[in-house]
């Protein structure tokens, strides 16, 4: 038990740190993507925009869905690289501020993944749903073709609630023409076997099954933007 | 006698012990010429440790006065016997009494820089070589034998030319062949200066050779008489 | 045994035996108070964490149980004495009756008869259990406030709606949540199902609680339940194996008040040493004599070991009992800290152990000091004699062995091997470069010719051989540098969490502020408020060599492997300083084209990184590579927002970015300032932190009163120290100027030479304190504690003139009478 005074200021620095910052203990790990490399001019970028689900939290970045989409285009002989630009604790007002950061990536695809942090702090859907929207104009006007993934949102906060939130995922993909995912955890929310302790963040399988559900949206994406 | 340097009249010391009063001295008087050698003697417990430290300003009577140089000291403050000490009067102890964080040199310089005497060096220097302790002067009385610490004390006593010096059974912690070195330096010293000597002592032999002897039994003066007799 | 002889040795010496006795009992005093005090805080914390947790068992999951723990359940609440009781926490929005404003809240779904353990308070005064019933909802008064409702109001929830009955005052499982991030609202599980918020798909903490009142234990109950539940779903724990911030809070503080009292106690110890020794100085003569008689060596220590052996018991009585006493005044030091059910009571152990301490304690300080009377000569009686050793090396067994009792008398205090070795080291270190220092300033003052004779005689009686001035000064000094060092870090860290805290804390912080909300924002909380830029990234490499994020995660307390925010400016802040580069961005000159990063001084201890390595950052999926520039240190609260990483403007303008904002909001008005922001922007999340600043900084004031009503018996100790010292000595400074009158110096010389030799001896002993103490502070707060670092020249000044005034003062107090005795009356009695 030592470390007396010592673990009483660390204590400090960790009240100051959730304190201050608001940062979650976020354990991903980014893939190293050196800029200019990897592409040899061919590789086309796909961006996955995203909070924590996105950023592989509690699991190796390896593992994180970006890493392993890459992997599976890869392998399958697209010639598509994956930058993981999600953010732990991330609300969609978050992902709408660094939107022209991401934007300088010059991505050729946009995963968009937000929105569940504005909806497990009960912030109203409807700040969330005028960001998502911003986001797809942008993305829009910059002729970035967007595979956009549905959120529902857990029934403990109301059906009044839970019923404004999951419905502005639909209706925004109608009216940008985004590619659609209708739930970006389908099959793997609440699936005990599927998820982390914390009951909410996907394991390394939980992953797996994200990416099966997700891999034709992007083949899909990648065919709208060959095409064009 | 005329002009006495040393005067006592009725002298008594007591002491309380154990609620009980013990009379050490009794109504003792006595005068001392200039230049006299004068022994006291008796047996041990008569007074005569006691006697010197009174007539030496070293202790107050219980009565009676004393007079050093026609000053009476009885009335005097600690602080106006100081000069008194430092200059008038020189005191060897049986028990030497030096300063032990002092080394010999400084023992007997120390009288002399109390009055800020500028030859204080010089004089304890030549009274050491004259005891034969100048090579030993910077060692620490521990490292001294008896007989060398009761010369060094001597030395002390003499800086500052006291016009009556007191020694408390000098010899009494010495063998007999450094005792006669003592006795010998102590006589020569009277002898020299004509230093007034105030001694008490069991010796014999020093006592036959005093200008006067006052025996003292159970604090009182059963017999004072001339060395000579 | 001769007991005559005994009790006259006794008797003879009174003053030092009482001030012997007095240094045992004030070295068991603190150590028995702690000691007694932790045993009840951990038998009270056991209870404490069954209302933290609510009962002694306790099973979790994220969902309905799987239907074989529910089996084990249903087999475990048959068995005698079990009570359980379902729980179900989750967030939610409520509303208000008529429809309006809505907040998100943590509902807790309680069934009847909750708590188990522990208690809900209610601003009413009534009880949880007789308010709580099915349509009704008991909630915090942060709700009331934000939703603008009261008692009696209806409230919607889910489904249904619920009528507000009571107030939460208080909530033991809840004992201090700084952020929480809704207000709480109890509901009753019968309406669980009206409210439709709990099944399939929703997020809840399912809790079942188990009280176990008869035969069964809770873990094995624990490891019957755990072998049926779903690994990494359901989770099986007691009471007493889940860690409790209170527990960790208590053991903290113990362990602190524990080293200040082991301090304590080796002052003590050291107090006991030196008032032996002078004691036994004082009978050399004696001993001496004895010894010519035909005494043995043997014969001597056996009675004095006894006389120490009877003093030292009576010591530790008196420490015990004093030490008992002491702790009953916790429950007011500590008062609202304290659990509330601890019975602050005094045990048999108490007593053995703290006499079984005393007695180490005394063996340990007494031995040396004792045997060297086995080594008294009679020749003695001659001459003095250095005591040269006769068996060095039985000695120096000894020495070894009772260090290593003291050792395990440490660590068992301190209850960690490698804290004890650290601090025995220490005191070690401690004692070691005192001595050191004491020994070159004494070598010092030796050499110097000095001009005046009341000075040089003052030097000469420091330095005389024989003299223990050394020891005294070592000792002293030890003690004053320990006791200032106690003060220094105290008032160190007071600074750091207390003063500089409350004043200048921001009472709200408030995150996610979007770039086109600032200009708004500032309008709405009006003028006074600080943004930050704040940037997520994550340090992906230091000179290329990859972050390790496995190790990184091992690591206790921060790590290099989360995500940082990092911030630009082109200046340091009010309460920064460079530590390290010559400007925050380097020379404008600096070689190199890659961008300058500045680094706070706790992240680079974090990394072992140095000016001029280059750091790899992924920015939200855009890569930066840097050049660290400059170190920073900041000085003000940790509770103020600091940045590890600090870019100029220009790098860092375009990254994605929110702000953070600091403002100091009077307590009064954050509630309304919350409510207009989040109205107007519901994106931001306010923190209220006022409230948690304000309850901290109380704490931290209890602690500090703490901490100074344990140091403050250091100083006791060191106070006999000195007066033991100084009676040690008064002997022979009585001797020295008995000489001084007897040939011919007045009062003012004696007065002069007393006086410059305790200047002396309180000048070193004060001087190597103080530099002793401001560097080992200087060392603690700057490598163990992280925290700036402030000399308090003041202080230092303040112990300064206060040992010298307190030395000179004992020093001419036990003199002054020697000024105006008779030396003849000296002479007789002394000889």
């Amino acid at each position: 038990m030592y470390e007396g005074g010592g673990k009483m200021v660390k204590t400090f620095w960790l009240i100051t740190l959730i304190l201050g910052l608001a940062l979650a203990g976020c354990d991903r790990d980014l893939p190293q993507e050196k800029p200019g490399q990897g592409g040899k001019g061919a590789m086309k970028t796909i961006v996955a925009v995203g909070d924590s689900l996105t950023a592989g939290l509690g699991v190796a970045g390896e593992e994180s869905y970006p890493a392993q989409l890459e992997k599976k285009l890869q392998a399958d002989g697209y010639g598509y690289r994956v930058v993981n630009a999600g953010v732990s604790a991330e609300t969609s007002s978050g992902t709408l501020s660094r939107l022209e950061w991401v934007l300088t990536l010059r991505p050729d695809i946009v995963i968009l993944e937000t929105g569940a942090n504005d909806g497990l702090r009960g912030i109203d859907p409807q700040v969330a749903e005028n960001n998502i929207r911003e986001i797809l104009k942008i993305l829009g006007d910059r002729q970035v073709v967007v595979v956009l993934a549905g959120m529902k949102m857990v029934r403990n906060l109301g059906a009044v609630y839970v019923g404004r939130f999951n419905g502005m995922y639909p209706r925004l993909a109608e009216e940008s023409g985004a590619i659609f995912m209708p739930f970006f955890l389908d099959g793997v929310a609440m699936q005990a076997g599927l998820n982390q302790a914390d009951g909410i963040h996907p394991n390394v399988a939980g992953y797996k099954k994200v990416i099966d559900n997700l891999y034709p949206y992007v083949l899909e994406a990648i065919k709208r933007k060959e095409g064009k | 006698m005329t002009d006495p340097i040393l005067a006592a009249d009725r002298l008594s010391k007591h002491y309380t012990l154990g609620g009980q009063k013990i009379t050490v001295l009794n109504e003792v008087s006595l005068a001392v010429a200039k230049g006299e050698f004068v022994v006291i003697t008796g047996n041990s417990g008569s007074g005569k440790t006691t006697l010197l430290s009174l007539l030496s300003g070293l202790d107050l009577p219980s009565s009676g006065r004393i007079a050093i140089a026609g000053c009476d000291i009885t009335g005097l403050t600690e602080d106006q016997l100081a000069p008194l000490r430092n200059s008038l009067t020189g005191f060897v102890f049986q028990a030497f009494h030096l300063i032990p964080s002092l080394n010999a040199l400084e023992n007997v310089m120390f009288p002399a820089e109390l009055k800020k005497d500028p030859e204080a060096r010089a004089k304890a220097e030549r009274l050491l070589d004259r005891v034969g302790l100048l090579p030993r002067r910077h060692n620490f009385p521990e490292q001294l034998s008896g007989g060398e610490q009761q010369r060094v004390a001597i030395c002390r006593a003499l800086i500052n030319g006291p016009e009556i010096v007191f020694a408390d059974e000098p010899t009494g912690n010495l063998d007999s062949r450094n005792s006669d070195g003592i006795i010998r330096l102590l006589l020569d010293l009277h002898d020299d200066q004509r230093t007034t000597l105030v001694m008490a002592t069991h010796s014999q032999s020093l006592a036959a050779r005093a200008d006067r002897v006052i025996r003292l039994n159970d604090g009182r003066i059963t017999d004072a008489d001339r060395g000579e007799q | 045994m001769n007991l005559r002889f005994l009790f006259r040795e006794m008797v003879h010496s009174r003053g030092q035996a009482v001030i012997f006795i007095l240094c045992v009992a004030l070295s068991l005093v603190s150590i028995v108070a702690i000691n007694s005090f932790r045993r009840d805080v951990r038998s009270v914390i056991v209870s404490d964490a069954r209302s933290l947790h609510g009962g002694d068992v306790i099973v979790q999951a994220h969902a309905d149980f799987s239907p074989a723990l529910q089996g084990e359940l249903a087999e475990v609440e048959k068995g005698q004495g079990v009570t359980a009781l379902t729980t179900w926490e989750f967030y939610s929005v409520a509303r208000r009756g008529d429809g309006g404003a809505a907040l998100f809240s943590n509902i807790k779904a309680v069934d009847q008869g909750y708590p188990l353990y522990g208690r809900v308070e209610l601003l009413s005064g009534r009880e949880f259990i007789d308010v709580l019933a099915p349509g009704r909802a008991i909630v915090a008064a942060a709700l009331l406030e934000r939703l603008n409702l009261a008692v009696g109001d209806r409230l919607l929830l889910g489904n249904t709606s619920l009528e507000i009955t009571d107030v939460v005052s208080r909530e033991s499982s809840r004992p201090v949540d700084f952020f929480n991030f809704g207000p709480r609202i109890f509901v009753s599980t019968a309406d669980l199902a009206s409210l439709d918020l709990v099944g399939k798909g929703s997020r809840v903490n399912h809790q079942v609680l188990l009280k176990l009142t008869g035969e069964s234990r809770p873990d094995q109950v624990a490891a019957r339940l755990q072998a049926r539940a779903a690994t990494g779903q359901e989770q099986v724990t007691t009471s007493t194996n889940t860690g409790s911030r209170v527990k960790r809070f208590f053991d903290n503080l113990l362990f602190f008040l524990s080293l200040i009292s082991v301090f304590t106690l080796l002052l003590a110890g050291i107090g006991m040493q030196s008032s032996l020794a002078a004691l036994l100085r004082r009978k050399v003569k004696s001993f001496a004599i004895l010894r010519s008689l035909g005494a043995t060596g043997w014969f001597l220590l056996r009675h004095y070991l006894v006389l120490v052996l009877l003093l030292g018991a009576v010591g530790c009585g008196l420490g015990i009992v004093a030490g008992l006493l002491l702790k009953q005044s916790f429950s007011g030091l500590l008062a609202g800290l304290l659990p509330e059910n601890i019975v602050l009571g005094a045990s048999l152990a108490d007593v053995v152990e703290g006499m079984g301490l005393g007695l180490v304690v005394v063996v340990f300080f007494t031995f040396l000091p004792l045997r060297g009377i086995e080594e008294v000569k009679p020749a003695t009686i001659f001459r003095k004699e250095g005591g040269a050793g006769r068996s060095r090396t039985t000695t120096r067994l000894l020495v070894v062995g009772g260090l290593l009792l003291l050792f395990g008398l440490v660590v068992r205090q301190l209850e960690d091997v490698w804290t004890g070795l650290y601090f025995m080291a220490g005191i070690l270190a401690l004692v070691s470069l005192v001595t050191v220092l004491v020994g070159g300033l004494l070598r010092l003052l030796g050499r110097a010719n000095y001009q005046a004779l009341a000075l040089r005689q003052a030097v000469r009686s420091l330095l005389r051989p024989g003299n223990a001035s050394r020891a005294i000064v070592v000792t002293l000094a030890a003690a004053l540098a320990v006791l200032l060092a106690i003060y220094l870090v105290e008032q160190n860290l007071r600074a750091t969490y207390i003063d500089s805290y409350p004043a200048d804390a921001p009472t709200l912080f408030c995150l996610d502020i979007q770039t086109d909300q600032k200009q708004g924002f500032v309008e709405l909380a009006g003028g006074a408020v600080e943004l930050f830029p704040v940037v997520r990234a994550r340090l992906q490499a230091i000179n290329d060599s990859r972050i390790n994020r496995e190790a990184e995660l091992q690591r206790r307390g921060d790590s290099l492997a989360r995500e940082f925010s990092l911030t630009y400016r082109d200046s340091l802040l009010d309460d920064e300083l460079l530590v390290a580069g010559e400007a925050l961005f380097g020379r404008p000159d600096r070689p190199g084209t890659l961008p300058p990063v500045s680094l706070l001084d706790t992240v680079v201890g974090m990394g072992d990184i140095k000016l001029g390595d280059i750091l790899d950052f992924n920015i939200q999926g855009v890569p930066l590579r840097a050049e660290v520039t400059s170190i920073r240190s900041h000085t003000r609260s940790m509770l103020y927002p600091y940045f590890y990483f600090v870019f100029p403007e220009k790098i860092l303008r375009a990254a994605p970015q929110t702000f953070f904002a600091a403002l100091k909001v009077a307590k009064e008005e954050v509630a309304q300032l919350e409510n207009r922001i989040v109205a107007r922007y519901p994106n931001i999340s306010p923190v209220n932190v006022g409230e948690s600043a304000v309850e901290l900084g109380r704490l931290m004031e209890k602690l500090a009163v703490m901490i100074t009503f344990f140091a403050s018996f250091s100083i006791l100790a060191g106070g006999l120290i000195l007066v033991s010292s100084i009676l040690a000595t008064r002997m022979a400074r009585m001797e020295e100027a008995v000489y001084y009158k007897i040939l011919g110096a007045g009062s003012a010389f004696v007065l002069r030479v007393f006086l410059l030799e305790n200047l002396l001896l309180a000048l070193l002993s004060g001087g190597a304190a103080v530099l002793v103490a401001e560097l080992g502070s200087w060392a603690l707060c700057h490598f163990l504690l992280d925290i700036r670092y402030d000399p308090y020249g003041l202080a230092s000044l303040a112990l300064l003139a206060m040992t010298i005034g307190l030395v000179v003062l004992l020093g001419l107090l036990s003199s002054v009478t020697i000024i105006r005795k008779k030396p003849g009356r000296f002479l007789r009695e002394q000889l």
